[in-house]
C-alpha cells in the first residue's frame, strides 16, 4: 500500500501486471480501459516506449469512494517485461498490494514465463515483498494461439500451488476482466482483514470489485 | 538501498498544486476574462482558490463549476463567474478550459512520473553499480590474495621442478658414465682374460718345471753313471713336452705383461677422465681430454665409425676436471646415436687468442633450424619415447655453462650436425 491516511481518510493501492516480455501486460490494461465504464476510472497513461515496448510503466488509475467517505485510489501498473529493464520493474513493485502475473501460452515461451516467475519471486523479496501472502493471480494470455500449451497443462503445472489461474485472450478482451476481478477480490480480503473496510467503512467486497470492474453498458 | 539516497515509490500521489503551473493556468483564466468572464478560478477540493483572475468590475454570479480529474479523482474545480446573460457564451468557454487544464495536467503527470521512474531507476542503478563496485573491490582484493598465493606456489612448483630436473640430470651423467664403465669393463676384460687364461698355463708349465726339477734331484741322488742319467733326463723331459713349454712360456709371460699394462692404462685414462683425484678446480688440456675420451670409448668406436682428429695446440683451462669429459662423452656418444650406419665423426679444436673453440660434427641427418632453438632443453630428445631421457645435450649445456661457454649447433658441411663448444681462455 503506497498510502493511508487515517486523517485524510485516503488509501492508495497498487496492483502490478508482471510477466515477460510481449506476454500482453499492457494489453491488458488497454483493454481494461476499453472494456471498463468511465466512471472513476483515469486514464490509461502509457508512459515512454520504444515501438510498443514499455520501457517505464503503463498506469490506469481507478478512484472510488466507500460510503464512509474513505477515498480510495486503485492504481494499476504495468512493468516492462524486457529482462534489461529490471531496475524499473522492482521499483514499480515496491509497496505493491497484488500482482497478475501474464503469462504467454505459446510453447515457446514456456523458458521466458519460468524466468520471469523467478525473477517476479526475486524481486518481490528484494522489496521486502511475500510472494506466499501477495495476492496472486496468474494469467495465461493469448489461449487464441495455436501453439498454446494445452489448459490442461497448465493446471497440472499450477493448480497444486493454489494460485488461482485465469485463461486470457486479451488482444479479443476474453479473461481481462475476470483477472482483474480476481485480484481486486484478493486485495480486498487483505485489507479488509487489516483495515475493516466493510465494518468500519461499509465497503463490502461485491461494492469494491463491482466499482472497479462494472462494464460499460453495450450502446 | 542506503538511507541517504533519494528514495521514491513510483505512485506516491502528486498534488495538483504541483503539477500545474501559474503559467498554465493564468493565462487560460485570464482568457476566460477577456471572452467575457467577471471571475475564472481554481479551487482545491477544499474550496480554497488555487489560481484565480478577476475584473476589478466584481466577481458576479457563478455560472459554471466543472470537476478538474486528477487520475480519476476530482481534485480541484474549475469555477466560472459573470452577469447572467453571459452563461450561454461562457458554458462551452468552461468545457474548453477545463479540457485544456486536463490536457495540461495529464501531460505534467506524465513527465512527473517518466522524471521520477527514471531519476529512480538511475539511482537504483548507481546504487548497484556502487555496491558492484564494492564487490569488485572485495574480489579484487581476493584475486590478489589468490595470485599472491599462486606466486608462491608457482615458485615451490618451479623450485620442485629444478629439483627434479637436477636429479635427471645427475642420473643422465650417472648413465652416460654407465655407458662408458660398460665399455671400459670390456676393454679391461679382454686383456685380464688372457691374463688369467696365460696364468693357468703358466700354473701348469711350473708343475711341470717342477716334476722336472725333483726327477734331477731324486737321479743325483742315486748316484747312477752319467750317461744313463743323460738318457733317462731326457725321456723325462721329452715326455713333459718341456721343449715347447720353453717355448711358449716367453710368449705368455710378455703377452700378460703387455695385458697387465693395458688394464693399469685404461684405468689411468678413467682416473683421468674422472679427475676422481682432484677436488676442486685443475688445469687441463682439452685436446687432451678430448683423446681420453676417445680412448675411454675405443671400444665403442673401434671398426665401427671413423674418427677425424684436427686438433691445434690449445692453452690449458682451468675448471673442475670432470667436465670436458662430460662434455666430449655426451656429444660424441649423440654423434654415435644419430649418425646412421657408418658413422664419421670429426673432432677439431683451436685458439684464436681469446676463445677455444671445439667442434664435434658427424654425417648424421643434421638438426632442423626450427628445433635449433630445444635441443639443449632438459628432457627433448627426437628418439622415440621410453629411448631417451632427452637429459644429454642439457648435460652439455650445464657443463658448458660451467666454463663459462656457450654451445650450439650448425650444419656441418656436407651435412650433419657440427656441435661448436666455445671457451674463453685467458692468456694469464
Ligand atoms: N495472439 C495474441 N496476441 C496477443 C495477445 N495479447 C497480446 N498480444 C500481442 O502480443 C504483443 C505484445 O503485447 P504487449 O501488451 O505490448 O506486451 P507487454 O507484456 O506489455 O510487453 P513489454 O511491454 O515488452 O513487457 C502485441 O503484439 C500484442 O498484440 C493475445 O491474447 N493473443
Ligand atoms: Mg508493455
Amino acid at each position: 500500500m503506497i498510502e493511508f491516511d487515517e486523517k485524510e481518510r485516503r488509501m492508495v493501492l497498487k496492483l502490478v501486471y508482471y510477466g515477460p516480455a510481449l506476454s500482453g501486460k499492457t494489453t491488458n490494461l488497454l483493454q481494461l480501459h476499453d472494456l471498463l465504464t468511465r466512471q472513476g476510472r483515469g486514464e490509461l497513461m502509457v508512459l515512454d516506449t520504444s515501438g510498443d515496448r514499455t520501457i517505464y510503466f503503463d498506469l490506469l488509475p481507478f478512484f472510488l469512494t466507500a460510503p464512509s467517505g474513505l477515498k480510495i485510489k486503485v492504481k494499476v501498473y504495468t512493468v516492462p517485461g524486457q529482462v534489461c529493464h529490471d531496475a524499473t520493474r522492482k521499483a514499480v513493485l515496491q509497496r505493491a498490494d497484488g500482482v497478475v502475473f501474464v503469462a504467454d501460452s505459446n510453447r515457446a515461451e514456456a523458458g521466458s514465463n519460468v524466468a520471469s516467475f523467478d525473477n517476479l519471486e526475486r524481486n518481490l523479496s528484494l522489496v521486502g515483498l511475500d510472494i506466499d501472502s501477495i495476492p496472486l493471480v496468474i494469467q495465461f494470455n493469448k489461449r487464441d494461439l495455436p501453439a498454446a500449451v494445452p489448459e490442461e497443462e497448465i493446471r497440472t503445472t499450477w493448480d497444486p500451488t493454489g494460485i488461482p489461474v485465469v485463461l486470457a485472450s486479451a488482444l479479443n478482451g476474453h479473461g481481462v476482466a475476470e483477472t482483474f476481478a480476481l485480484v481486486a477480490g484478493l486485495v480486498y480480503d487483505r485489507i479488509d482483514a487489516r483495515f475493516a473496510l466493510a465494518a468500519k467503512h461499509g465497503l463490502t467486497r461485491e461494492r469494491f470489485v463491482a466499482k472497479l470492474t462494472s462494464l460499460k453498458e453495450e450502446p | 538501498m542506503s538511507a541517504d539516497t533519494l528514495h521514491f515509490v513510483v505512485g506516491e500521489e502528486k498534488k495538483v498544486r504541483e503539477l500545474l503551473l501559474d503559467a498554465d493556468v493564468l493565462p487560460l483564466l485570464k482568457g476566460a476574462l477577456a471572452a467575457g468572464a467577471s471571475c475564472a478560478r481554481v479551487t482545491g477540493d477544499d474550496g480554497e482558490e488555487l489560481w484565480g483572475a478577476c475584473s476589478p468590475a466584481g466577481r458576479g454570479g457563478l455560472l459554471r463549476s466543472l470537476p478538474l480529474m486528477l487520475e480519476g479523482e476530482p481534485v480541484a474545480h474549475l469555477e466560472l463567474f459573470g452577469a447572467p446573460e453571459m452563461r450561454e457564451r461562457l458554458e462551452p468557454l468552461a468545457s474548453l478550459l477545463i479540457v485544456a487544464l486536463d490536457t495540461v495536467l495529464r501531460n505534467s503527470l506524465k513527465r512527473v512520473l517518466t522524471t521520477e521512474i527514471h531519476t529512480s531507476v538511475v539511482n537504483s542503478s548507481h546504487e548497484e553499480l556502487v555496491a558492484m563496485n564494492a564487490e569488485l573491490a572485495r574480489s579484487e582484493a581476493r584475486y590478489r590474495e589468490l595470485a599472491e598465493n599462486l606466486e608462491l606456489r608457482v615458485k615451490e612448483r618451479t623450485a620442485e621442478l629444478r629439483r627434479a630436473q637436477a636429479h635427471l640430470l645427475q642420473q643422465e651423467k650417472m648413465a652416460a658414465v654407465g655407458q662408458l664403465a660398460a665399455g671400459v669393463a670390456h676393454e679391461i676384460n679382454n686383456p685380464l682374460g688372457f691374463i688369467t687364461s696365460n696364468l693357468h698355463t703358466l700354473q701348469k708349465y711350473v708343475a711341470r718345471f717342477c716334476a722336472m726339477l725333483q726327477f734331477y734331484r731324486e737321479h743325483l741322488e742315486l748316484e747312477q753313471p752319467r750317461e744313463r742319467l743323460v738318457t733317462e733326463a731326457e725321456t723325462k723331459w721329452r715326455e713333459l713336452k718341456l721343449p715347447h713349454v720353453m717355448a711358449d712360456v716367453g710368449d705368455l709371460m710378455a703377452q700378460s705383461l703387455a695385458g697387465a699394462e693395458r688394464v693399469s692404462r685404461i684405468v689411468a685414462d678413467l682416473k683421468g677422465f674422472s679427475h676422481v683425484d682432484e677436488s676442486g678446480e685443475s688445469v687441463v688440456d682439452l685436446n687432451q681430454e678430448l683423446e681420453r675420451t676417445l680412448t675411454l670409448l675405443s671400444h665403442q668406436l673401434a671398426g665401427r665409425a671413423e674418427i677425424v682428429k684436427e686438433l691445434q695446440p690449445l692453452p690449458e683451462v682451468k675448471c673442475q676436471g670432470q667436465l670436458p669429459g662430460q662434455i666430449f662423452l655426451n656429444l660424441i656418444q649423440n654423434a654415435l646415436t644419430h649418425a646412421g650406419a657408418s658413422p664419421r665423426i670429426t673432432l677439431s679444436s683451436c685458439f684464436d687468442g681469446e676463445r677455444i673453440r671445439i667442434s664435434i660434427a658427424d654425417n648424421g641427418p643434421g638438426i632442423p633450424a626450427a628445433l635449433r632453438g630445444q635441443i639443449f632443453d632438459p628432457f627433448f630428445t627426437t628418439l622415440p619415447v621410453g629411448s631417451g631421457t632427452g637429459m644429454g645435450l642439457a648435460v652439455v649445456w650445464e657443463a658448458v655453462l660451467k666454463l663459462q661457454g656457450t654451445v650450439a649447433v650448425a650444419d656441418a658441411p656436407g651435412g650433419g650436425a657440427d656441435f661448436i663448444i666455445t671457451i674463453p681462455a685467458g692468456r694469464n
